[in-house]
């Protein structure tokens, strides 16, 4: 091996120091290069870690002490093989990580649709809340929520967004890959409306266009998609078909995650693009994401 | 007061208050999860309705042969029940305590329970009951379901804890109750001794019960009247040195308190005879066989089409008579979707559960209302047939839906259903193809989680109605047929509307 000259040193030394001067936006590729989407394919109690690191690990979005919120889909009430909900062992996978990094609290939290007691059993969410520092939410008060703008709806003007995300650290988005009745796919837009009291009202205006409002007042840091299994038909609350893809998609971008995932099933036996989904397509003009496979950076591992 | 009279009551105080505890505890019991529990064991032991129900509905109610032994009880140790056990006693005690009182002799109506005894009788005998507006243990625990646990919620949900329960009809019950304790005044006791047939048909055992209280040392008595006043049901006649052992409920105060310690418990000849005269005996019947027969849902329900009941509940015409009208279904459900009648189903139908499924639906994984019903007017069904036990059918009203009439990409009403009973189908309208929702009625199971759901104001437009409801008095629900169907049919579905299609 080389001997390591004064002069060597001291380059290297100048060197490394001028780095951390560098801006942020200089080191992390994706600013220039697009979002960076991370797929971990493979044994499925391993793909959570793995594919958060694949999108510079749980470290780059909380430090110790942080109060993280995780928000699976916990809406059905319907056994776990049904595809309908988040599976539990991805939300626990996810739980230790956080609890790893050194996170004061963990809320796994979510607004469901059938009653919160059965959805919770029929979920096995409590598989999930593997330590004191984690608790179990459901958002099924008006008290649980506070009033927001929103600058850019239309559709929407103000919202009632659950209380506990505003005050956390970092909302982690973990939707399942499903299929929904009215808008196509339920990913990580979609999985949103777990987090207003008023879903009804979605509804009654334009939904899909709604949904891209919502995203613009809430901000998940990390959305992480549970695509071990992809419920095909019958969506969102089945029952329908079921396919296992084994994998488990992450990303910062929310659009760029949803609009990845869609290309990763056959939704109703038919393949889409994720500009094929209205409400991804109305997220993307409200320049929330790349929509476009193309410009993002796949990273994809094996494990 | 001397100490003894002072331990004396406190025994007793602390005996009433742990029934009153372990009551409470059973009703908190009756909630979803919990499987295996006491919660159903006072009125496993109310004779009453093992009596009236059992001969209303023509079938004796297994699961309350267990007042048999209150019955044996009641003959060895008299109505012990009405003075410790009975919460509904406990309840007036407690409010007694609060009526300053001139204390006096007190003549009593004594014949009113008997009167209604016979008049339940009678009206059980010819098919129907009228258990639940008299009943005590019915009524105590119908007021905990409408009145104290709404009640309960509302006060925790303050302080930001747990979720609110409220029911369309709480005012009646709460009338019931109070009038219950408001008859106090007119005189202690009053409901036990002149009102409640269950103090009546433990009165008629008592008569003939082996130890009774009665005045052991008549020659020490000296007249003072103490006893006579002190008596809260009116059984001691110095006159007659006396103890009516039909009307004692054994609260032991003449026993502690009688100076000249002339009283004691027990054996002792049977010395009393039922307070009914024969005309009062047939004013009871005459009631009851001119009240019977206006009872009847069966018309309500014809006439509403909207009366739907918990999924496995017996035949119309046996339900109201069967049901106590206790309200544990409610109290367990967890949608608060149970709710009870108001005259929904006749008046006789009063408090008997319905799915008010725009509140709450009948969620698919739960079953508890069958598994809590003290006398399975609500069948005892398992997760699998009460997913087959049809309760009624959806019906959308088009012109309210605001997918029919406004175009909206609503469709919550498929995304809600757990049979997957309803399906967006496109309909192409000047050439723009839009979704509307469909029900397969094959499919649908009444279970209303659409209606409950439905995002229009007020009323849904997505109800559900009676049509197709199944009720079975016994045997099972899953028929082959039905098997079959669920199997083979294919889920109609046309692409979302949230996709953008590219020819």
């Amino acid at each position: 091996m080389d001997k390591i000259t004064r002069r060597d040193f001291i380059k290297l030394g100048a060197g490394a120091a001028l780095v951390t001067l560098l801006p942020k936006s200089l080191l992390i590729a994706e600013e220039k290069a697009g979002p960076v989407i991370g797929v971990a394919e493979g044994d499925n109690a391993k793909l959570v870690k793995a594919a958060v690191d694949l999108v510079g690990g749980i470290d780059r979005f909380m430090k110790p002490g942080d109060v993280v919120c995780i928000k699976p889909n916990l809406s059905f009430a319907s056994n776990i093989d049904c595809g309908a909900t988040t599976s539990p062992d991805i939300v626990k996978q996810m739980v230790k990580l956080c609890l790893d990094a050194g996170a004061s609290r963990i809320i796994v939290l979510d607004h469901t649709i059938h009653d919160a007691t059965l959805c919770i059993e029929r979920s096995r969410i409590e598989e999930a809340i593997i330590d004191k520092k984690v608790s179990l939410v459901t958002l099924q008060q008006e008290r649980q929520y506070t009033e927001v703008d929103v600058p850019l709806g239309k559709e929407l003007s103000r919202i009632q967004v659950a209380k506990a995300i505003q005050t956390a650290d970092l909302l982690i988005n973990m939707p399942v890959a499903k299929t929904h009745s009215a808008t196509g796919v339920s990913l990580g837009l979609k999985g949103l409306m777990g987090l207003i009291w008023d879903r009804g009202y979605l509804h009654r205006v334009n939904l899909d266009r709604a949904i891209a409002e919502l995203a613009t007042v809430i901000k998940p840091q990390l959305t992480v998609v549970d695509a071990t299994r992809a419920l095909i038909t019958g969506g969102p609350g089945g029952p329908g078909k079921t396919v296992i893809l084994n994998k488990v998609v992450a990303g910062t971008d929310v659009v760029a995650v949803d609009s990845y995932t869609v290309g990763l099933a056959q939704w109703y036996n038919k393949s889409f693009t994720g500009q094929q989904v209205k409400s991804i397509r109305a997220a993307s003009d409200l320049g929330l994401g790349e929509i476009d496979t193309a410009k993002m950076q796949i990273k994809q591992v094996k494990v | 007061m001397k100490l003894r009279i002072k331990r004396a009551r406190l025994v007793r105080w602390i005996i009433q208050l742990i029934f009153l505890g372990l009551f409470v505890a059973a009703f908190i019991q009756t909630s979803y999860g919990v499987t295996v529990s006491l919660q159903n064991i006072f009125f496993r032991f109310d004779p009453l309705i093992l009596l009236i129900v059992s001969i209303a509905f023509r079938t004796v109610i297994a699961t309350s042969l267990l007042a048999l032994t209150l019955i044996a009880a009641t003959l060895v140790f008299g109505r012990f029940f009405c003075g410790f056990v009975c919460p509904l006693g406990t309840t007036i005690d407690i409010f007694d305590v609060f009526i300053k009182r001139e204390l006096a002799p007190k003549p009593a109506l004594r014949s009113g329970k008997y009167f209604t005894l016979v008049f339940l009788l009678t009206a059980a005998v010819l098919g129907v009951s009228f258990l639940h507006f008299l009943d005590p243990l019915v009524i105590s625990e119908r007021s905990l379901t409408l009145i104290f646990h709404p009640a309960a919620t509302y006060l925790a949900g303050i302080f930001n804890f747990g979720t609110k329960v409220l029911y369309v009809e709480s005012a009646i019950a709460l009338i019931v109750l109070g009038a219950v304790l408001v008859l106090n005044f007119v005189k202690q006791r009053f409901w036990c001794r002149s009102v409640c047939p269950l103090g009546g048909l433990l009165a008629v055992c008592s008569k003939f019960s082996v130890f009774r209280f009665s005045f052991a040392s008549p020659e020490s008595c000296t007249n003072c009247g103490i006893c006579e006043k002190i008596c809260p049901t009116g059984a001691i006649s110095i006159e007659h040195a006396r103890v009516d052992a039909a009307e004692c409920i054994e609260c032991l105060r003449c026993r502690y308190e009688c100076p000249q310690d002339v009283f004691n418990y027990r054996i002792s000849p049977a010395s009393s005879r039922i307070d009914l005269s024969r005309r009062q005996f047939v004013g009871a019947l005459g009631t009851g066989i001119i009240v019977a027969p206006l009872a009847n849902s069966l018309l309500h329900q014809k006439l509403s089409g909207r009366l739907i009941r918990p999924p496995g509940a017996i035949p119309e015409a046996d339900f109201v008579s069967v049901c106590i009208h206790c309200g544990k279904c409610m109290k367990v459900c967890p949608t608060n979707g149970l709710q009870p009648c108001l005259l929904d189903a006749g008046l006789n139908g009063l408090w008997t559960p319905r799915l008010a499924a725009r509140i709450g639906g009948c969620e698919k994984n739960c079953n508890m209302c069958g598994q809590t019903c003290p006398t399975s007017a609500i069948r005892k069904l398992s997760l699998e047939e009460k997913t087959y036990a049809k309760m009624g059918t959806a019906v959308i009203d088009r012109a309210r839906c605001i997918a029919w009439e406004q175009d909206r990409v609503c469709l919550i009403c498929d995304e809600a259903c757990p049979y997957g009973a309803i399906s967006s189908l496109s309909e192409t309208v000047r050439e723009t193809k839009l979704l509307r929702p469909f029900i397969d009625e094959r499919a649908c199971n009444g279970c209303g989680l659409c209606e409950a759901r439905c995002p229009i104001e007020g009323r849904a437009a997505i109800e559900v109605f009676s049509i197709g409801e199944e009720r079975k008095r016994s045997g099972s629900y899953i028929t082959e047929e039905k098997i079959q169907l669920r199997e083979c049919r294919e889920i109609d579905e046309d692409l979302p509307s949230g996709f953008i299609i590219e020819n």
